[in-house]
């Protein structure tokens, strides 16, 4: 039997993205679990790099997601400064059971529609970068992207207006 | 035989499923946010490996919008948590009991 090696590849991000994210729901010190999501980001932008040919993707999930917004959560964790009886909880043993049971209710559904999906990926790191999507981005979805905009403005005032101590 | 559409999809399920897990059985308000993000970064790979699968780069473009509304989801997110914290004492999220009967 042959091995071919990008399965090898994908495996071992895909075993890494999956650790990573256990770490995220189980670690029980916030810093720690915003740590290991970062590093769930992280291995996820290689996985769009180096398998799926999307460098510009990889670059803004680096940039945007694992710098701007994990530094800004970081940041509200670290000025909250939560002592060790703060952020300890009890984990009920029924809590568990139900989220597990619907968990599996939902993946059992989700794989019942995907068993047909046969598609197959070319691996490799020739794909679309930064020209082609700001083609599109520029011309069919100009609208969502103006949308978009718009949105980060509001969300900016109201981030501003809800944190604020008096108005 | 290559990775096909099937083991991405497997493989953005159980990140989607960890986050919502997450989401159900922590109670500390910070945390269910990171697992919120957890969940989105679930369905961008789906989006990823789907546009990878079709050839077009339309899937692509969808992933910068779910990035780009998570920027501004998490700002008014921290922003309501730190209201949270301030009024409330704590970031456990049974101590949002105004509401309950």
């Amino acid at each position: 039997m042959v091995v071919n090696l990008w399965n090898l590849v994908f495996l071992f991000f895909a075993l890494l993205v999956l650790l990573s994210a256990v770490g995220v729901v189980a670690i029980r010190h916030p810093v720690y679990s915003a740590l290991s999501l970062l590093a769930n980001l992280c291995i996820t932008a290689v996985l769009y790099l180096v398998l799926m040919g999307a460098p510009f993707i990889a670059m803004i999930q680096v940039i945007v997601y694992a710098g701007a917004i994990m530094v800004f959560f970081l940041f509200v964790i670290m000025l909250m400064n939560l002592r060790k009886g703060e952020y300890e909880e009890r984990i009920v043993l029924w809590r568990l059971l139900l989220g597990v049971g619907a968990a599996a209710v939902f993946a059992f559904q989700v794989f019942i529609l995907a068993g047909e999906w046969r598609g197959f990926l070319p691996p490799g790191a020739h794909g679309f970068g930064a020209k082609d999507l700001s083609h599109l981005i520029f011309t069919r979805y100009i609208l969502a992207f103006e949308l978009v905009s718009v949105l980060i403005f509001v969300a900016a005032l109201g981030a501003v207006a809800l944190a604020k101590k008096k108005l | 035989m290559g990775v096909g559409l099937f083991q991405y999809t497997v493989l953005s399920v159980l990140v989607f499923l960890l986050g919502a897990l997450g989401l159900m059985i922590r109670r500390n308000v910070i945390v269910m946010f990171l697992c919120l993000e957890l969940m989105l970064n679930g369905v961008n790979i789906l989006f990823m490996a789907l546009a990878r699968c079709r050839g077009s780069v339309e899937g692509q473009v969808i992933v910068l919008f779910v990035m780009a509304v998570a920027a501004a989801e998490a700002a008014i997110g921290m922003a309501i948590i730190t209201t949270f914290y301030r009024n409330r004492g704590g970031v456990g999220v049974d101590r949002a009991d105004l509401m309950k009967w």
